[in-house]
């Protein structure tokens, strides 16, 4: 077999190779929002006619949201809002009465109600 | 008889002045997700939980530098920290002891009064803080951290990176003050002093995990207890690793 033709695919495969391996996880929006994935937990912040929401999966499985408990912290202009987030259907969470600024930073943190172990990121928004 | 050079003399008296290479300290790091709080040096991760009575100042702040509530939590092998929201920043401090030592001999966990003969005596105090969120603004000298490392400017995205640190004493920048740049890493490396302005400028060392320590041998507020009182002082943060 000519040397050329069987250097050619090993190429190929070292280069394959050479890529960084997929995210354990989906990090594509699935509800229009922005998407942070923190370890192995993605969390997506939806901010749709004026309602903010939170979705959150963990190893690509959906966190039961009535299994826990969170809070929002949003800081813009060196003021503070703490809104705790309202479990709703699924894996998603509802913040009632928030109001994402721009140029905000937005702290979520979901917290087990039975072990107590929490999950979280902060989002920069522009 | 073999001479030394007087730049080799130079040299080894400086390395010598640097101090001993990092303290043991505390640190936060995540473990299974959560925040726990290490006693260790290098990749000796001790016994936290026994020294639970001994911790103090467990605080923990939000993007504008605002309170929040922090706790310490058993957790198996582990004490990790709850806090009420996400936190930017977390702090805290361990009273360790007083420990005296004979000449050529090791520490033990007594006071000059209880060892009338020591060679040296010395309270140990261990102080850290935790990044746990981007910073918009310097952080200040913080409530209970009576030696601090403050990151001054932006942190690096990648590690490689010039990072400039201060280190203040209650709340004053503290020139002279050996740091080492990875303690859990590379704790035996030869720790730089901060200049008079107590900034050190190091490159960072992990795109992961990076545990800075600051050592300053404080002067004694017991005399009849102890010598010296050695404050530890640790920054840690993380940068953010690819997609996996």
């Amino acid at each position: 077999m000519n040397a050329k033709l069987l250097a050619l695919p090993l190429i190929v495969l070292g280069l394959a190779a050479a890529q960084p391996a997929l995210a354990h996880g989906n990090t594509r929006p699935q509800h229009g929002g922005v998407v942070l994935m923190a370890g192995e937990t993605v969390f997506e912040l939806v901010t749709k006619a004026g309602a903010v929401a939170l979705y959150v999966t963990d190893d690509d499985e959906p966190v039961k949201a009535t299994d826990m408990s969170g809070d929002m912290t949003i800081s813009a202009g060196g003021k503070t809002q703490l809104v705790p987030l309202k479990p709703a259907d699924g894996n998603r969470f509802d913040a009632p009465g928030a109001t994402i600024p721009a140029n905000a930073r937005v702290a979520v943190q979901v917290k087990d109600k039975a072990t107590q172990t929490s999950l979280g990121t902060t989002f920069t928004l522009n | 008889m073999r001479r030394f050079k007087p730049a080799a003399l130079i040299a080894l008296a400086t390395a010598l002045s640097a101090g001993p290479a990092g303290a043991h300290a505390i640190w936060y790091a995540e473990h299974a997700r959560q925040l726990a709080l290490i006693y260790g040096v290098g990749a000796d991760d001790l016994d936290s939980v026994k020294r639970l009575p001994g911790f103090e100042g467990i605080a923990a702040y939000d993007a504008n530098y605002q309170p929040i509530g922090a706790k310490l939590r058993v957790a198996g092998p582990l004490v990790v920290v709850d806090t009420d929201q996400r936190p930017t920043l977390v702090t805290g401090s361990l009273q360790n002891g007083i420990w005296s030592r004979l000449k050529g001999e090791e520490f033990e966990k007594k006071t000059r009064e209880e060892m009338p003969n020591a060679f040296y005596s010395e309270k140990t105090v261990k102080y850290t803080v935790a990044i746990r969120g981007p910073l918009d603004k310097p952080i200040p000298a913080l409530p209970g951290q009576v030696l601090q490392i403050i990151p001054v400017g932006a942190i690096p995205e990648k590690m490689g990176a010039p990072m400039t640190y201060k280190v203040i004493y209650n709340g004053k920048p503290l020139g002279g003050v050996p740091v080492i740049n990875d303690l859990v890493n590379d704790p035996d490396a030869t720790p730089v002093k901060t200049a008079a302005d107590g900034t050190v400028t190091l490159p960072v060392r992990n795109q992961g995990l990076n545990v800075l320590e600051a050592v300053f041998k404080a002067p004694t507020d017991d005399a009849k207890k102890y010598d010296e009182v050695e404050l530890s002082a640790t920054l840690s943060f993380v940068l953010p690793h690819l997609p996996e």
